[in-house]
C-alpha cells in the first residue's frame, strides 16, 4: 500500500513523497516549533518577552503594510514589464528590458537608500511610501522576468488557435495566455513574495519603523539583544511560513486541470 | 461555378520567403464558395504555409490574398473580424486546457459575438453531438484522446460559423486508428457543403471529397486538377513520382 506513494528513482532508492510522513514535515514542524517557542517565552518567561512582544506589535504591523503594499504593485509592475518584454512593439520592449537590467544590476539596499533621499527627501515623499516604491520597483523587475518566462513557456499553438479564431492580441493573452500561464508563473511568484517579505526588513535602516527596527530600537534601549532578536527571528519565522503555506494552496487550486 | 460569382478566396501571386528558403513562389490559387480543395505535396513544399497564409497567421512577402472580397494584407481590413469567417484547424488540436470542452467551444462566440451562454452552450452540445462527444462535454481536453481532441478543434472552429473552413494537416499527429474518426467528420462536413482548404497526406479523402487537389512542390504549385485527372493520368513527372511514393 505505502509502495505506491513512493518515488522509486531506480536501483533501490526511493525518496518518499512529502506527503508520506503526514504531521512530520519541514513545514509542521518549523511552523508548531515557532509558535510553540513564542507561547513558552511570552507565557513563561513573561520578562522579558512579554515587554518584547508587545513591542514588536507595531513593526509587524509596518512589516505586513509594507509586504501586502509592495506585493500587490510589484505584481502590477511584474505584469506590465513582464508583457512589455513579450511585445513586439519595440520601444516599449526596450524600454521594460532597459528597466530590468537596471534594477537587477543594482543591490536592493543600494535602492532603497536612493529612492529614499532621492524621492524622499527632494519631493518629501513619505518614508513609509518610499520604502514600499523602493520595494515595488526593485522586486517589480524580478517579476517582470518571471512573468516573461510564464508567457512564453505557452505553447505557440495557444496564441495561433486565439488569433485565428477572431481575438485580438490583448483578448488572446488575457482570455488565453494568461489563465494558463499562472501554473507556471505561481510557484516562482511565490518565492518572490517570501523573499519580498524578508527583504522588508532592509527598510529598517531607513526610518521605517518595521519589525526589525522596532527590535533594534528595543535592544539598543535594554541591551536584551539576544532576547529581542530571538523573538524578532520567531515572528518572521511564522510570517514567512504561513505565507508559503498560502502559496501553497493558491497552488494547488490552479492545477485543478492539465493532468498529464 | 459561374463566372459572375467571385472566387471566396483568391490567392494571386504569391511569395514568402524564411530566412534563404522560398517557401512560396509566385502561387496563385482561387477557391469557390462550396469548393473542396485538397493540397498535397511532399513536406516543405510549401503547403501549409500557403493555409495559414489565407488567415494570415503568416504574412506573405509579396502578392495579394483576397477573402471574402477583403484583400487581408489591406490596412482598412479587420483581420481579427475577417478571421470569424475562417476556421482553423491544426495539426496539434491546441485546444485551450484551461478551459473545458465546451468551454473550448463557447469562449469565442460569447466573447466576440457577444452570445450569451446559454445560446453558446446549446449551439456548442449540438456541435458536440454532430462530432460525437457529447459526452465529454464538461471534461477537459487533456482527458480525451487525439482523435477526441481533433473532433473538439473542428467543432470549436465551426462554433463561429466560419464561411470556410481551413484544416492544416489535421490527422497527421494522430494514431492511425483514431484518423478516421476525424476524417468522418471532415467528410460530414464536405458533404453539408462546407468550403473547405485541407492539407493532408490522406489521399482516400482527397479522392473521396475534393472537387480539385493541387499538388505543390518547392513552393509552387505544379499541377492541379480533379481527383480523377490527379490520381489517374497526371501531366507531370513531378506528381508522377510524388504519387508512386506514397501510393
Amino acid at each position: 500500500m505505502s509502495d505506491t506513494r513512493i518515488i522509486d528513482v531506480g536501483e533501490g532508492a526511493a525518496i518518499p513523497k512529502r506527503d508520506d510522513w503526514g504531521l512530520f514535515n519541514a513545514w509542521t514542524i518549523s511552523i508548531v516549533g515557532a509558535i510553540l517557542c513564542i507561547c513558552y517565552l511570552v507565557f513563561f518567561q513573561p520578562t522579558p518577552y512579554r515587554r518584547i512582544i508587545f513591542y514588536l506589535a507595531d513593526g509587524v504591523i509596518i512589516t505586513f503594510q509594507v509586504t501586502v503594499i509592495s506585493i500587490v504593485c510589484a505584481c502590477v509592475i511584474g505584469l506590465i514589464t513582464g508583457l512589455g518584454r513579450v511585445s513586439k512593439n519595440k520601444a516599449i520592449n526596450l524600454l521594460a528590458s532597459t528597466y530590468v537590467e537596471i534594477i537587477r544590476g543594482i543591490p536592493l539596499l543600494v535602492q532603497l537608500f536612493y529612492i529614499y533621499y532621492a524621492l524622499g527627501r527632494l519631493l518629501n515623499v513619505h518614508d513609509l511610501t518610499a520604502a514600499v516604491i523602493a520595494m515595488s520597483v526593485c522586486y517589480g523587475a524580478y517579476m517582470g522576468e518571471v512573468f516573461r518566462a510564464g508567457i512564453t513557456a505557452i505553447d505557440k499553438g495557444q496564441t495561433e488557435a486565439a488569433r485565428s479564431l477572431g481575438f485580438n492580441t490583448k483578448q488572446t493573452m488575457f482570455l488565453v495566455i494568461l489563465p494558463q500561464a499562472w501554473r507556471t508563473i505561481l510557484p516562482p511568484v511565490g518565492n518572490e513574495f517570501i523573499a519580498l517579505l524578508k527583504d522588508t526588513s532592509l527598510v529598517s535602516i531607513l526610518a521605517v519603523s518595521d519589525l526589525l527596527r522596532r527590535g533594534r530600537e528595543f535592544s539598543s534601549e535594554t541591551f536584551l539583544y539576544f532576547e529581542t532578536f530571538t523573538m524578532v527571528a520567531l515572528i518572521y519565522l511564522v510570517i514567512t511560513l504561513l505565507l508559503s503555506k498560502g502559496v501553497g494552496i493558491m497552488e494547488a487550486r490552479l492545477s485543478h486541470y492539465v493532468r498529464h | 461555378m459561374s463566372a459572375t460569382n467571385p472566387p471566396i478566396v483568391d490567392i494571386r501571386h504569391v511569395s514568402k520567403s524564411f530566412g534563404a528558403l522560398k517557401a512560396l513562389n509566385n502561387v496563385s490559387m482561387s477557391m469557390n464558395l462550396g469548393e473542396k480543395v485538397v493540397i498535397i505535396g511532399p513536406s516543405g513544399s510549401g503547403k501549409s504555409t500557403l493555409l495559414r497564409s489565407i488567415n494570415k497567421l503568416e504574412t506573405v512577402d509579396s502578392g495579394t490574398i483576397i477573402v471574402d472580397g477583403y484583400d487581408i494584407n489591406a490596412t482598412t481590413t479587420d483581420i481579427n473580424r475577417l478571421r470569424m469567417e475562417l476556421g482553423m484547424v491544426f495539426q496539434s488540436f491546441n485546444l485551450f486546457p484551461h478551459k473545458t470542452v465546451l468551454e473550448n467551444l463557447t469562449l469565442a462566440p460569447i466573447k466576440l459575438k457577444g452570445m450569451n451562454k446559454a445560446e453558446a452552450d446549446e449551439i456548442g452540445l449540438k456541435l458536440l453531438d454532430k462530432v460525437g462527444i457529447k459526452e465529454k462535454a464538461h471534461v477537459y481536453p487533456s482527458k480525451l484522446s487525439g482523435g477526441q481532441q481533433q473532433r473538439v478543434a473542428i467543432a470549436r472552429a465551426l462554433a463561429m460559423s466560419p464561411k470556410i473552413m481551413l484544416f492544416d494537416e489535421p490527422t497527421s499527429a494522430l494514431d492511425p486508428e483514431m484518423i478516421g474518426e476525424v476524417l468522418d467528420v471532415m467528410v460530414t462536413l464536405a458533404k453539408e457543403g462546407m468550403t473547405m482548404a485541407v492539407v493532408t497526406h490522406e489521399m482516400g479523402f482527397a479522392r473521396e471529397v475534393a472537387d480539385r487537389v493541387v499538388f505543390m512542390d518547392h513552393g509552387a504549385i505544379i499541377e492541379e486538377g480533379t481527383p480523377e485527372h490527379f490520381f489517374q493520368n497526371p501531366d507531370h513527372d513531378r506528381t508522377k513520382l510524388f504519387l508512386s511514393q506514397i501510393l
